[in-house]
């Protein structure tokens, strides 16, 4: 089965009821994903498929077909770039362990891209379903605050 | 020769020989390496420490150490594990002040136990920066002199002519004149130990301690490259699971391979005595091979939650006396008697990225890398189960997703490595979150009674403080440490009074459990000082005297008393503790003292509809002695806090029927950003020496909270997670 990841399409032979999480982790090496419950609650293993923020531990393989899916490996737009939210989450210093921040990040990155300003309500809301064991959830909410206000500053 | 405490920063006693250097080795110019550890730190240069130096070369290899490549890049190899805690870039910053480097010029490295890693305690208890901070800065301004005394050479100067800044060396009458550090090193041949100790830097000339340097770690965690021990990958790995008893406590009796080898994707099948696994080529292939295993279990006890409580039960008078001051057995008789019962439950560690471990057993030598806190334990622990000289065993850490404790002790490597053995594969192990709530290990549960003597005009006149709780420390020990100290000593942190009270006990019962339990953030520091915490609350309410003034009056004169009562008023005085609390909303305070670091919290909160109850805001107060990162400290405090009110609200494992009830956060939910509330921390920390952070500040969470709770409610918590009836 084909599919396209961070805008390159791979080949994979794994069974299409495959967890996304897997294929990408174990199949791909792409372990900028991250795994935490296996049953959509934690948030860490967060992509996007079509710009949507998607669990991929409990969407099947065959669930991303003619789609296209993005992993923290391809959040920045270049090469070697950041996007806005890993720079505001790099200026803020939020991660601890960093083991959930993929999942905060790709989740973020969809909020913001559907809601360029919001209020620190929407926010929360937005980010409540992400654990984060080490406890980040302070600076998280401001790094997206400021990462919305890097967005609407580019040019 | 003799070996000299590099702590006590006095003149060295260790003879030259001991410092023997490899210098000009390809890849690492200059390497100096210290030991630390205990009982004492000592320090001695590594020779031949050249990537490729077979363990038997290095007749000492350091624990720590640097190299300068001829790039002029310094590369700090620590023992060391970073789990989020931001210890790599604190120890660089600690680094980088001696050795007097630009700070982009130094990397760290965390070193494998090849390499000479000797890290006995692992890391935990928050002692890393505290216990490296003297020998690191030995090791680098010692460096830095052996650099400058080699340009004096060169130059026909005085040593005092030749001055080290920003990883150059320049001379001080001709200041354009200079010599980077690989320059000095490329030319070098015969490098000598000063004799005399080098003088470290006054605190008030540093420049990277005490300052939010951005931790090295972060690039590369944001980018999804850096590597956690689920992440290992290696040419040829396959995929481990393990069959896993139906309850706690029973045993593997019989195990055959059955269909298991038939099914797709199966390497090979391990049926033995007590052990029983799968390795495939996917995980999801050895997951579900598990079902064609034949196996009988033993039956297993049937525990329940009651059982448990039942036998965290203090028994008065009874365990092993921690403190004891003045006569409390007879002043516990006088005065007015106030008396309380707390208790905690067993709670999950929870670190998002569960327990994971590659192991690669070659017939030559052993291949490891491992989400660890403890890479040495984890390395004797391999050589002993798979009866292999331990110099054959290589094991690596890997960033860890969270440890909080839970990783001193790490299964599933040896469960990688015995399906290694049999594979002849490299192996990856990687617990589902079922298996971490139903096979792991927990914080212990723990049951206080608090009893104290109040005398006219409403001073304590005795205290005493009686702890049952699960094993802690003892879980990793061997077991004659249980029978020499009778009680476990990871379950008396925080246990002791802290308050100048003439007559004070602490007693710390052992409590035996069928389930398994272990280190936790902290230890016992939560558990005490909400159980300490909550009763000087208590007290002062029976004393008719305002919590905060309660607690002053029980200050003494020292130090330490000073360093509380500071804590108390700045965390106080920025909540506002003085005003009157918005109309339904009270505050609560309480303070501890662990690891030498003192922290007050002062929590505001209100009720919510439903019994729902809202923390508003944390303040806290942390002295950690000198900080080292104010960034660092507080983003520690912040997520303890957080951590903390996890535990203070929801987490509790239950047991029913010899299982933990929750296989997954649909059973056990952690605290989530819509609770979070805002957290406010003040540095009051002063002195010439770091005390630990990582830890301390989870422990007045509790207390805080539900000493707010009574000024709100008057009514008394004395059990965690608190649930308000109705
Ligand atoms: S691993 Fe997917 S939500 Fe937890
Ligand atoms: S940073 Fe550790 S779980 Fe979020």
């Amino acid at each position: 089965m084909e599919i396209s990841i961070n805008g390159d399409t791979y080949l994979v032979d794994s069974d299409p009821s495959e967890l996304l999480v897997w294929v990408l982790r174990d199949e791909l090496g792409l372990t900028g994903t991250k795994y935490g419950c296996g049953i959509g609650l934690c948030g860490s293993c967060t992509v996007h498929v079509d710009g949507v923020a998607t669990r991929a531990c409990i969407t099947p393989l065959v669930a991303v077909a003619d789609k296209e899916v993005r992993t923290v490996e391809g959040l920045a737009e270049t090469e070697g770039g950041l996007h806005p939210v890993q720079q505001a989450f790099l200026e803020f210093q939020v991660p601890q362990c960093s083991w959930c921040m993929s999942g905060q990040m790709m989740t973020a990155a969809a909020f913001l891209s559907r809601n360029p300003d919001p209020s620190d309500e929407e926010i929360t809301e937005a980010m409540t379903r992400n654990y984060c064991r080490c406890g980040c959830y302070a600076r998280i909410k401001v790094a997206i605050a400021r990462a919305a206000q890097l967005t609407r500053e580019l040019p | 020769m003799s070996e000299v405490s590099a702590r006590t920063g006095r003149r060295w006693r260790v003879s030259r020989r001991g410092f023997l250097i490899g210098a000009g080795v390809a890849g690492s110019g200059l390497a100096l390496g210290i030991f630390y550890g205990i009982p004492e730190a000592r320090l001695a240069i590594a020779r031949s420490l050249d990537n490729s130096a077979a363990p038997g070369r290095v007749e000492a290899p350091p624990d720590v150490w640097f190299e300068i490549s001829p790039a002029d890049r310094i590369t700090l190899y620590l023992p060391k594990v970073e789990m989020g805690q931001g210890v790599h870039t604190a120890l660089a910053q600690i680094a980088a002040e001696e050795l007097e480097v630009e700070w982009g010029q130094l990397g760290v490295v965390q070193a494998s136990t090849a390499r000479g890693l000797r890290d006995r305690t692992g890391t935990a208890s928050s002692n890393t920066v505290s216990s490296l901070f003297i020998p690191l800065r030995e090791a680098a301004a010692t460096l830095r002199e052996m650099l400058r005394a080699e340009a004096a050479r060169r130059w026909g100067l005085e040593l005092h002519q030749a001055v080290a800044m920003d990883g150059v060396i320049f001379r001080s009458d001709r200041p354009s004149e200079r010599l980077t550090y690989s320059q000095v090193v490329e030319g070098a041949t015969d490098w000598e130990v000063p004799e005399d100790a080098p003088q470290l830097k006054p605190v008030r000339e540093f420049r990277y301690i005490g300052r939010s340097m951005a931790r090295l770690d972060l690039p590369d965690k944001l980018t999804g490259r850096a590597v956690y021990g689920f992440d290992v990958r290696v040419p040829g790995m396959v995929y481990g699971a393990v069959a896993r008893p139906p309850r706690l406590n029973s045993r593997l009796k019989r195990a055959a391979v059955g269909r298991a080898a038939e099914q797709p994707g199966v390497v090979s099948v391990v049926a033995e005595e007590a052990f029983a696994g799968i390795v495939a080529t996917s995980r999801k292939e050895a997951y579900d091979a598990l079902e064609g295993l034949e196996l009988e279990w033993e039956e297993g006890g049937g525990v329940d939650q009651a059982d448990i409580i039942r036998l965290t039960t203090v028994q008065d008078g009874k365990g092993v006396v921690i403190q004891r001051e003045g006569r409390p057995a007879a002043a516990l008789r006088r005065g007015r008697i106030v008396e309380a019962e707390y208790r905690t439950p067993m709670a999950a560690h929870a670190h998002l990225e569960p327990q994971a471990a590659m192991v690669d057993v070659r017939p030559d030598k052993v291949v490891a890398q491992v989400a660890t806190q403890s890479p040495d334990a984890m390395r004797d622990a391999l050589a002993e189960l798979l009866g292999r000289p331990k110099e054959r065993v290589e094991v690596t850490a890997t960033y860890l997703g969270g440890g909080f404790g839970r990783k001193l002790v790490v299964e599933s490597a040896l469960e990688a490595a015995r399906l290694s053995a049999a594979s002849g594969r490299p192996v990856h192990v990687g617990w589902n979150r079922t298996e971490e709530f139903r096979h792991g290990s927990f914080r212990p549960p723990t049951h206080h009674v608090l009893r104290a003597s109040l005398g006219a005009g409403g001073a304590i006149q005795a205290m005493e403080h009686q702890l049952a709780s699960g094993d802690v420390a003892f879980s990793l020990l061997p077991a004659v440490a249980a029978v020499v100290m009778g009680a476990d000593f990871g379950a008396w942190r925080g246990a002791t009074i802290p308050y100048q009270i003439p007559h004070r006990r602490a007693r710390s019962q052992r409590v035996e459990l069928p389930v398994s339990t272990t280190w936790w953030r902290g230890l016992g520091l939560l558990a005490n000082t909400f159980a300490i915490e909550s009763f000087m609350d208590e007290l002062a309410v029976e004393s008719g005297e305002e919590p905060l003034t309660f607690r002053l009056n029980h200050l003494g004169e020292d130090e330490l008393s000073e360093r509380i009562r500071r804590a108390l008023i700045v965390a106080a005085e920025a909540s506002g503790w003085g005003e009157r609390p918005s109309e339904g909303r009270a505050r609560g305070l309480a303070c501890c003292i662990d690891v030498n670091t003192v922290v007050a919290q002062v929590a505001e909160v209100s009720l919510e509809p439903r019994g729902r109850v809202r923390v508003h805001r944390m303040t806290a107060a942390v002295d950690p002695g000198l900080v080292i990162n104010p960034d660092g400290v507080r983003a520690q405090t912040q997520g303890a806090i957080v951590m903390g009110l996890s535990s203070t609200f929801l987490e509790r494992v239950m047991i029913r029927d010899g299982r933990v009830e929750a296989g997954n956060f649909d059973r056990y939910p952690l605290f989530t950003m819509a609770e979070t509330p805002e957290i406010d921390v003040h540095l009051t920390g002063t002195g010439s020496e770091p005390y630990g952070v990582g830890e301390p500040p989870i422990g007045p969470v509790a207390a805080a909270v539900a000493n707010a709770l009574f000024a709100l409610t008057g009514e008394r918590f004395r059990e965690l997670p608190l649930v308000l009836e109705g």
